[in-house]
């Protein structure tokens, strides 16, 4: 018993997240090779050699950094995205955790992340990493509204907040079909979320690494992992919500969800490599104007949908 | 049972990042002062990291509160609603009407603008 239902669930959890981060990196290289950006060495090798480099490296420090906080946000990152790939189903039996909130699970995934990205610009004491926090803080209250209100869309023709009804629900129609917003607008929340591409507001270039401006060494290894790991746990929950999950013919639930996964992390990963950075200061506005009022729609459609039905 | 396995995965992942951390360092030398200057991006450090910032986006946060309020009604609110019907789809659009109002005063008022 304590296998079948610890153990195991754990192993799951870390053989998806250190796999599934591995997987970022390289198709993110794919993807930069793609776009005539250097890849930096070969494509498959770059990641290891990379994780290699930065556990040997030398850390910085800077002069007096809030020593616990400065650890512990990487590492807290890092559970949060583990917390999101066992709440994801694989199919009907095959969850790591089953829990009947997991939905509200992961919205409170989403929220914390907020407060850890906050922490990792906030404890190096330096300026540029606090800038990267604050940015981040007005990006992280402004994404968590749409996401809430697009997954409470795909709660409602489920009737329950448990991710494996949620895919059970979507039996005769997907709800990328059935709530056509709904896939667009997470999407922007999972760039929001793990900080990639146009939505890289805390750790962006201009900020010269924003919360990472000042980690080094295994510090920063972890929080690369993190991240990684966040889109991934993130992949799994649009594939969850909005793609039907485990459903498909053919071939068995477990691996309809790998490739479920891997097209969300590819159009991810392209949008963040094709879109320009957004600026801040447009990013609350756009948030809070367009997108949160489309949010109510999709609600308001997924709603109707759902009564029809 | 689910809620240990949960606490196990979270303790692990905690464990797992620190200890990525804290072995490959723990004989690591601190380095030299001056190399712990902020960085910058080259530029020298003379203002503090903590010297006032105006987080010009407060308002919103506050905002924020009446939807995070909002939040929690609307998980079990999703629940039973199909059950409930159009009563359900009613009174949730009204109460979104409201706070809607709030978002479009803020947006007149500049709350989004944030320059």
């Amino acid at each position: 018993m304590i296998v079948d239902q610890l153990i195991l669930p754990l192993l799951m959890v870390l053989v998806t997240l250190s796999v599934g981060a591995y997987i970022v990196a390289v198709l993110d290289r794919l993807m930069a090779g793609a776009f005539g950006a250097p890849r930096g060495g070969n494509v498959w090798l770059a990641p290891l050699t990379r994780g290699a480099w930065l556990l040997t490296q030398h850390a910085n420090a800077t002069e007096a950094p809030d020593w616990r906080a400065w650890r512990l946000a990487p590492a807290l990152y890092l559970a949060l995205a583990a917390i999101g790939l066992a709440v994801m189903p694989w199919s009907a039996s095959l969850v790591a955790t089953d829990l009947v909130t997991s939905v509200v699970l992961w919205g409170s995934v989403e929220a914390l992340a907020t407060v850890v990205i906050f922490l990792h610009g906030w404890s190096a004491n330096a300026l540029l990493t606090l800038i990267g926090g604050y940015r981040y803080v007005a990006l992280g209250l402004s994404y968590i509204l749409i996401s809430m209100f697009v997954l409470i869309g795909v709660a409602l023709p489920a009737e329950s907040l448990q991710f494996t009804q949620v895919v059970a629900s979507q039996e005769g129609l997907w709800n990328v079909l059935r709530q056509p917003l709904g896939l667009p607008l997470f999407l922007i929340v999972g760039l929001g979320m793990t900080f990639w591409g146009p939505l890289d507001l805390a750790d962006s270039t201009d900020l010269a690494g924003g919360t990472a401006s000042e980690v080094s060494g295994p510090p920063r290894l972890v929080w690369d992992i993190a991240r990684a790991a966040m889109l991934v746990a993130f992949s799994g929950v649009a594939t969850t919500a909005f793609l039907g999950g485990w459903l498909g013919p053919w071939l068995p639930g477990p691996l309809w969800v790998i490739v479920k996964m891997l097209a969300v992390l590819s159009v991810l990963l392209l949008l963040g490599r094709w879109l320009p950075r957004l600026a801040p200061e447009r990013c609350v506005t756009l948030m809070w104007v367009v997108l949160l009022p489309l949010s109510f729609l999709a609600l308001v459609w997924a709603g109707a949908v759902a009564l029809w039905e | 049972m689910e809620l240990v396995a949960l606490l196990l995965i979270l303790l692990i992942g905690l464990g797992a990042g620190l200890l990525i951390q804290w072995l490959p360092m723990r004989h690591q030398p601190m380095p030299t002062w001056p190399q712990r200057a902020p960085f910058l991006g080259g530029g020298t450090p003379d203002s503090h990291a903590w010297s006032r910032y105006h987080v010009r986006y407060y308002p919103m946060t506050l905002l924020l509160i009446a939807f995070e309020m909002e939040m929690m009604f609307m998980y079990p609110w999703a629940v039973v609603f199909v059950e409930k019907g159009m009563m359900a789809m009613m009174e949730m659009g009204m109460f979104l009407a409201i706070l809607s109002v709030g978002i479009v005063y803020a947006w007149r008022e500049g709350v989004f603008k944030w320059q």
